[in-house]
């Protein structure tokens, strides 16, 4: 028996050193591997194939399986992280700065000459923390509306212009509106989901999520009230938006790019608000028939509109953190920048690539006569808030469920910001109670005059 | 005494490769698990871990959300008696003596081997509140008996119930009363289970009935529902009992992948479970310690159930 136990033990170490040779990072060709955890926009397949051309040292791999910030941390924090990954939001890069995963590139990023001072100042929450350079932007994103030009044709409705208010886009929006003998919607007027625009809106409407110095929510504000309000009636009381059942009712299976992008592009929408990376979709053979046109947002009492994008940052655990550098390399270059431009996957993060006539006029589409409208709604854009007091996963959770009242018709607009604006404020306490660190900053800022996150004492940290 | 010695050190050694797994995979992570239930354990590094004590168990008894998610988890349990009734009616029909029997037990069966993921997803489509067939049928049925003013339920993107449970907080508040994203995870969750594993615990449970039982209690003069109530109910007990425990386990556990996949938990909270809650909070609020003491609880839920159970469910099977 001892035998078939040494035997067993033999095998075992055998095939474990097996493994060990086999470990990935290096391939057959000799070509080091780079895996790049990122969403599966078809356009993503092309920046991969155009890096592995440039650097035939190296393997780019996409790996669109593992998004998600939770998935990411808990497999960089276990050793099994990829080399390079995305990073959607400031309070996505605090995450991975403060969990220990983003690798700090200032130093390196000084010595290669790539500058975060060349992209759009809104990108510059998702790259920049604390002064500290962890990574480089892929895109630029600001939004404005899309409209079906062929839908307005066939109802005679005159485009809108670019000098609009929210009130002139509700009479377009339900004129544009059509339903069945039932009274069912078979054509919104305006699409717009309250995740991504819910600051957008309240900024709008001279808001904020939070006070300037991030220490207390703002959103109990009237302001933030008449924002959410206003939405509510665009669903309820102008009825040219989807309520959720109607957005339920009209949504597919999911996927990349699917969704609102889906329905606006099969003509069961006249507007939508969006970005110019939605024509990585529309510029489907499926969507042909699509005549697009796009303005910029609405104006409701300011004019102010956020902007963001996408970030790649650096495992400071990877395999690979010099082949993940070059990669930030080719990001910052005029071939990645202008591909971006091209393929329309938003805009090109560096600013100046932004400035070419190939931008304002693909000669492959000569038909998106709409570019200056992306352009200038970056120009206008700033970045979105954040606060280092509280987690940005919380603040979503907390905002979801309100939005989802709010939507469901069970919360005036008031309600829903005075309870979110609550919990957000509970959530900040909490989290002073655990992190020293972030209480000493806290205290400090309270000491310059910003304002508590508590009213009464007793709820203090 | 010396080839006794080597007949434990080998069964020793056979039994090592499953002891040392038991102990990496599960007993070592539960041991873990309940060290970090005392701790404020945060993935965030400027969380410097700290013993809490009792800190994190007294939080989450005063929170809301935790009470919210408990109480959707015994709503979505009150699917279980349907569903093991249903289980016992097909096991009954399926033990019938017909011709093409496996077919229809494989048919039944049919959605135990399907891909969760896969059916879930075919659910949601069903509920499609426009043009799903659930609400197609609902409407016709509605427009034949007169009352096509009556709207069809909403499903997974209501957040009304049976209950008239509130989705903020834990009261009744009657404008609630409805169907909603929790009946509809309610009748799904029968249709899986009625035809799963139930089911052939009950086929088995039926087959190993001696055929004497049913002989004598017929000369007796026993029609079918007395064969059923008096033969083949109480010879089943053990096995309903089994499959009750086991059921009340699963659905104190269950919800995740229905919330995941169908619903990310909403609407407004109101399909989060206390499975998917500990998921959200230890990977992607990254609280660990606090996840723990959730997961810790909802161990000892499970638990007291069991125990409480056993403890008379037991009595009716010796009786």
């Amino acid at each position: 028996m001892k035998y078939v136990f040494m035997t067993a033990f033999a095998v075992m170490g055998a095939l474990s050193v097996v493994a060990w040779l086999w470990t990935p990072g290096r391939t057959d060709d000799g070509r080091r591997e780079i895996v790049w955890v990122s969403d599966d926009n078809p356009m993503r397949r092309q920046q991969v194939d155009l890096f592995n051309e440039l650097h035939p040292q190296y393997r780019l791999k996409l790996d669109p399986q593992n998004g998600g910030m939770e998935k990411i941390i808990v497999q960089c924090l276990a050793g099994v992280g990829p080399d390079v990954f995305d990073c959607y939001s400031g309070f996505q890069l605090a995450a991975f700065v403060r969990s220990g995963i983003a690798l700090d590139c200032t130093e390196e990023f000084a010595a290669r000459g790539v500058d975060v001072g060349s992209i759009w100042p809104c990108l510059t929450p998702l790259t920049v923390h604390e002064g500290r350079a962890y990574g480089f932007p892929d895109n630029a994103h600001a939004p404005a509306l899309w409209f079906n030009k062929r839908l307005f044709d066939e109802a005679g409705e005159a485009y809108p212009t670019s000098d609009w208010t929210w009130q002139e886009c509700i009479e377009i929006a339900a004129r544009m509106t059509l339903k069945d003998e039932r009274g069912r919607p078979v054509q919104f007027g305006l699409m717009m989901g309250l995740d991504d625009w819910l600051d957008v809106l309240v900024a709008q409407w001279g808001g904020s999520v939070y006070v300037p110095e991030g220490t207390r929510s703002a959103l109990d504000s009237p302001e933030a009230a008449e924002a959410m309000q206003f939405y509510r009636d665009l669903i309820y009381k102008y009825e040219v938006i989807p309520s959720p059942t109607q957005e339920n009712a009209m949504a597919s299976a999911g996927g990349w790019g699917t969704g609102t992008i889906a329905l606006f592009g099969a003509g069961k929408a006249a507007m939508a608000i969006g970005g110019r990376w939605w024509l990585c979709l529309l510029r489907n053979p499926d969507f042909a028939d699509l005549k697009l046109g796009a303005v910029e947002l609405p104006a409701g009492p300011s004019r102010r509109v956020f902007g963001g994008g996408r970030s790649t940052l650096i495992n400071a655990r990877g395999n690979n953190v010099e082949g993940a550098l070059k990669f930030m390399e080719y990001l910052h270059g005029a071939e990645f920048n202008n591909l971006i431009n091209r393929q329309a996957d938003a805009l090109a993060p560096v600013r100046k690539y932004n400035y070419s006539e190939e931008f304002l006029l693909n000669p492959e589409h000569p038909e998106e006569d709409y570019n200056t409208v992306w352009r200038t709604a970056m120009e206008k854009a700033t970045p979105r808030e954040v606060t280092p007091y509280v987690q940005g996963q919380t603040v979503a959770r907390i905002l979801l469920k309100q939005a989802d009242l709010l939507r469901a018709d069970l919360k005036t607009g008031a309600e829903a910001m005075r309870d979110a604006a609550r919990n957000i404020n509970e959530a900040i306490v909490e989290q002073l109670g655990v992190d020293p660190e972030l209480r000493e900053r806290y205290e400090a800022a309270v000491a310059n005059g910003a304002p508590k996150a508590w009213d009464n004492e007793d709820d203090a940290p | 005494m010396k080839r006794n010695g080597m007949a434990i050190g080998t069964a020793l050694c056979f039994l090592l490769p499953n002891f040392l797994g038991f102990l990496v995979f599960t007993l070592g992570p539960v041991a873990f698990s309940l060290a970090a239930s005392f701790t404020n354990w945060n993935l965030m590094k400027t969380v410097p871990l700290r013993w809490v004590g009792l800190d994190n168990f007294a939080k989450l008894l005063t929170e809301d959300d935790f009470w919210l998610y408990s109480i959707n988890t015994a709503y979505l349990m009150m699917g279980i008696p349907i569903s093991i009734a249903a289980s016992l009616f097909l096991a009954v029909l399926l033990s019938q003596k017909l011709r093409g029997m496996v077919v229809y037990r494989t048919l039944f069966y049919l959605p135990s081997f399907t891909a969760g993921v896969a059916m879930l997803i075919l659910w949601k489509a069903l509920y499609n509140p426009d043009f799903g067939p659930v609400n197609v049928a609902i409407e016709t049925v509605l427009k034949w008996i007169g009352a096509s003013s009556v709207e069809a339920p909403t499903w997974l993107s209501s957040t009304k119930n049976m209950l008239a449970l509130g989705a903020e907080k834990v009261r009744i508040v009657s404008a609630q009363f409805g169907l909603g994203a929790r009946d509809a995870i309610i009748i799904m969750g029968i249709w899986t289970a009625a035809g799963g594993g139930n089911m052939l615990l009950y086929l088995a449970g039926i087959s190993n009935i001696p055929e004497e039982l049913y002989e004598a209690a017929s000369i007796d003069g026993a029609g079918k529902w007395s064969l059923f109530r008096h033969v083949t109910w109480p010879q089943l007990a053990p096995t309903t009992f089994f499959i009750v425990i086991m059921s009340f386990i699963g659905g104190l556990q269950g919800g995740f992948e229905q919330a995941r996949v169908m619903t990310m938990g909403g609407p407004a909270g109101t399909t989060t479970t206390l499975s998917y809650y500990i998921y959200t909070k230890a990977f992607e609020e990254f609280q660990i310690g606090y996840a723990s003491a959730v997961a810790w609880v909802l161990f000892l839920v499970i638990f007291a159930v069991t125990l409480f159970n056993w403890r008379f469910g037991s009595q009716y099977v010796n009786e």
